[in-house]
């Protein structure tokens, strides 16, 4: 046997960001008002099914209806209805308005790739270089500017990223080949990526642990499989994850300065306008 | 003086009918059943299409939730009969399950549901309802039916073509659906099938608008009528829009326009995707566009699938209570609003296309507001069967059922209008329980009801009712153990549309959620072949159906049992409303809107 209860609300995953909990509470709104309604309705149908059957001799009413009636069914769900929508407006804007996005503590870019994630961390200097979809390459994902020197020391990763605790995150969202969508469930999270544009979304998560990144727009036959891992952690141990993978960066980035890079040609699929592109 | 009304029909019967006789010779086989224009022989096309249509993408709906239940594991029986491009050792291949769930839904909205309410019941009801001899046109009446098997064929086709059928979903977003040939086929499909969609919305509207039976003023006119004419207009104003969104993608897809494709976009093996604006700088085409275009029609098209049920449950439903629509004036005007507001609430699908919050905001509104007709319709339902002399026979079950469902599915609506909340059931399981609330609890036990309803005029022999009955009980109950928990299983978030959720750690637990729904879905499959069985056994062997079986009201039951070509076997004049039943006018418990007044007073005085 398994798990099964008739409480909806209990399937949620645990909520770990500043607003699930308002979002859970809002569905829990709506999902009590619906209930009531449909409990209602069910119990009026079937006792009206049972009561008016049909039974020899008995004849229906003839009757066309009333107009003070229509009008108070008419007013009762437009005012409950719209008080909803209205009452709910808030949560959006918390959301989604960019004025309501709090000043960042953490920025970071990601885009979708069929089939993986990728982040763009900031590096040593604190600072997300330039980026343009003319610069983009297959080895080039996010399209770094190669002629910003604040671009340098970004660091790229793949499936599993790591955030701290209690922050303000910033996510620049975009993508470079299809739409994928951004689909965070315990933080009530779920932006698309959209291939052209990028889209902040923001969150701060309140506890530590590794949490699943989904992608939740049909991106292909590997779409089902587009999943990453987000680390979750404690804002020192953030700093030191951060300390070193920027420690890492730098040998790459010191070698590379010793010993300047022979010309590419795996960065051929470039268009030869936008050739240098490819090298960063 | 019953006996008396009936000399006077059976006289006119004989009258015409040898008129008949000297202006028609038979026509061939072909010209009676395949390219007919009689409004009858194409709505029952239509039917027929559809139903097989619905066998196929019910079945591509059990391959998807075999593979849901027990992923990896071979499809019994048919997985050995499957080429290798599409199963590994009988077990779906991912590319294969992407393309099951896009022709799943594409059938089933395209080839199923659509041609089922609008084709079928619009060509049956609409010239029989308004008294009538056939549509405004019947020859592009004839084409529009046509353009379904052909539209069909050309989306089927894909299957056979390299790196296989459409794959991005019913909804078709570019840049995915940008390339390859299934894509385009789709495409085409679709501009073909929304073609038919246009002429025959077209000839609905001018039909009803022309060709009403005398003395029928539009507030004379059934729920089905009124309900189907508001539909064809959102045919006719919605679909040219679908049909320029194919043009753009085709012209994008074949031509590499650019038009949904950003500058630079990468192709899955890392290359360039092919597309104008790659060559300057700058520029690029912008994929949410296909969205704004696809949403404008398709969220009418909701209620294109929708609104004709909504009239052909209002007409049963008052059949069988014995008793009047309870506020027919206000029903009419619901099915007005609910067309009106669905073309201005298409945002509500993209809440989270990063279209501007500000936007969010006025969707969310407009969306939400079209709860109130929605419960108008509802209330009035409930206040129709309110002391009534309700009759359960299967038309009545199934309508009684759609009420039941329909509830559940609108009230799940809610939930994703309200815009904080659908960014979490975006795209999750959630939504696809409401969406087969929606088009399977309402839509389809919606056309079961009339279906089962006209029936008898259709073939001119009653259906089974025992078989009839055991279909809805199954259908109910399968359906709603298999729909119901996919609620549950969206709130925990899973997602729609994924080839195996058990890459997922928080998607594990609720396997086996899904081997239950995938048994009901099973059953409620099987179950279908009933109806199927049913129809077939009692065309050939039902009892001959009398004029009017239902005892009701409108124009349809004054002709002949099973009517030929022309309808009616008398002239048609309208004298009163769709619903009089239980009148004091009259003794019987019903009046004919074609019955004289001067016949009516004489059963009046015969009751005194």
């Amino acid at each position: 046997m398994f798990d099964f209860s008739w409480n909806m609300l209990s399937y949620f995953p645990p909520g770990i960001s500043t607003y699930s909990e308002a979002h859970d509470d809002l569905f829990a709104l709506v999902y009590w008002v619906s209930v009531g309604i449909f409990m209602l309705v069910q119990i009026v149908l079937v006792t009206f099914i049972f009561k008016y059957r049909h039974r020899p001799g008995h004849k229906s009413y003839h009757y066309h209806g009333n107009n003070v009636v229509e009008f108070t069914w008419t007013l009762a769900p437009t005012i409950l209805f719209a008080g909803l929508g209205l009452y709910s407006d808030e949560m959006w804007k918390i959301m989604k308005y960019s004025s309501r996005i709090p000043t960042p503590d953490v920025e970071i870019d990601v885009v979708g790739q069929a089939f993986n994630w990728h982040a763009r961390y900031p590096g040593a200097d604190g600072i997300l270089g330039k980026r343009h979809a003319r610069y983009r390459t297959a080895t080039n994902l996010f399209g770094i500017d190669p002629t910003d020197a604040r671009g340098k020391d970004d660091i790229v990763l793949t499936g599993e990223f790591n955030l701290p605790v209690n922050k303000n995150v910033v996510v620049h969202l975009s993508s470079v080949d299809v739409l994928h969508s951004y689909f965070l469930p315990n933080f009530r999270i779920k932006q698309d990526a959209v291939p052209g544009s990028w889209i902040d979304v923001w969150f701060n998560g309140t506890k530590t642990g590794k949490y699943e990144l989904a992608c939740a727009e049909l991106c292909g036959s590997g779409h089902y499989a587009m999943r990453a891992v987000l680390n979750m952690q404690a804002d020192a141990d953030f700093a030191k994850w951060m300390d070193a993978k920027n420690a890492a960066k730098k040998i790459i980035l010191d070698a590379e300065a010793a010993n300047p890079k022979p010309v590419e040609a795996a960065a051929a699929p470039a268009p030869a306008a936008h050739g240098e592109g490819g090298h960063h | 003086m019953e006996a008396a009304v009936l000399t006077h029909e059976h006289g006119h019967a004989v009258a015409h009918a040898a008129d008949h006789t000297h202006e028609h010779h038979e026509p061939s086989f072909i010209r009676k059943y395949l390219f007919s224009t009689d409004h009858k022989t194409i709505a029952k096309q239509f039917l027929t299409t559809s139903m097989f249509f619905l066998l196929v993408g019910g079945a591509f709906a059990l391959f998807i939730r075999w593979q849901l239940a027990y992923p990896g594991e071979p499809i019994p029986i048919i997985g050995s009969w499957l080429p290798d491009s599409l199963v590994s050792n009988g077990a779906i291949q991912p590319g294969f399950y992407t393309q099951l769930v896009t022709m799943h839904a594409t059938v089933m909205i395209f080839f199923v549901i659509i041609p089922m309410a609008t084709g079928a019941f619009a060509n049956f009801c609409i010239p029989l309802m308004i008294g009538t001899d056939d549509m405004a046109m019947p020859i592009v009446n004839m084409m529009s039916f046509w353009l379904v098997p052909v539209a069909g064929l050309t989306i089927m086709a894909g299957f056979f073509v390299e790196g296989g059928t459409a794959a991005a979903g019913w909804t078709n977003y570019p840049p995915l659906s940008a390339s390859g040939m299934g894509h385009t086929l789709w495409v085409i499909g679709v501009f073909l099938v929304g073609f038919s969609s246009i002429l025959g919305g077209m000839n609905y509207v001018t039909t009803v608008l022309n060709k009403r039976a005398k003395g029928m003023r539009m507030f004379d006119m059934p729920m089905t009528v009124w309900a189907l004419f508001i539909t064809a207009i959102l045919q006719t104003l919605g679909t040219p829009v679908l049909a320029a969104d194919a043009v753009l993608l085709f012209v994008d897809q074949v031509f590499h326009a650019g038009i949904f494709i950003p500058e630079n976009l990468l192709t899955p093996n890392g290359g360039l995707f092919p597309n104008g604006a790659n060559v300057g700088t700058g520029g690029g085409g912008q994929p949410v566009l296909w969205q704004h275009l696809f949403w404008f029609y398709s969220h009418p098209a909701v209620y294109i699938m929708i609104l004709p049920i909504m009239g052909v449950v209002s007409d049963v439903l008052a059949t069988f209570a014995r008793k009047p629509i309870y506020g027919y004036k206000a029903m009419v005007f619901a099915i007005m609003a609910i067309a009106f507001l669905g073309f201005v609430v298409w945002g509500h699908h993209m809440f989270l296309s990063g279209m501007s919050p500000l936007l969010g905001t006025t969707f969310m509104l407009s969306t939400i507001v079209i709860a109130v007709p929605s419960s108008i319709k509802i209330f009035n339902w409930l206040g129709t069967i309110w002391r009534g002399d309700i009759h359960f026979t299967t038309p009545n079950l199934n309508a009684l059922g759609f009420i039941s469902t329909f509830v559940c599915g609108g009230l799940s609506g809610v939930f994703m209008a309200i815009g904080p909340i659908d960014v979490y059931i975006h795209d999750t399981y959630f939504i696809v329980a409401h969406i087969h609330y929606v088009l399977f609890g309402g839509a389809l036990f919606g056309i079961f009801a009339g279906i089962y309803y006209w029936f008898p005029k259709m073939f001119g022999k009653m259906y089974n009712e025992s078989m009839g009955k055991f279909h809805f009980v199954t259908t109910f109950i399968t359906f709603n153990l298999c729909f119901f928990p996919m609620h549950m299983i969206g709130v925990g978030g899973h997602m729609r549309r994924i080839h195996d959720p058990y890459v997922y750690e928080f998607l594990k637990p609720f396997q086996p959620i899904n081997q239950f729904i995938t048994i009901f879905a099973i059953l409620l499959g099987f179950a279908q072949l009933i109806l199927i069985f049913n129809l077939i056994w009692s065309v050939k062997f039902g009892r001959p159906a009398p004029r009017n079986p239902w005892r009701a009201n409108t124009l349809e039951w004054a002709a002949p049992a099973h009517p030929g070509h022309g309808n009616f076997d008398r002239d048609i004049t309208v004298y009163r409303g769709p619903y009089e039943f239980a009148s004091p006018e009259s003794k019987r418990d019903y009046l004919p809107q074609w019955i004289r007044p001067a016949h009516v007073e004489q059963e009046t005085v015969a009751k005194h």
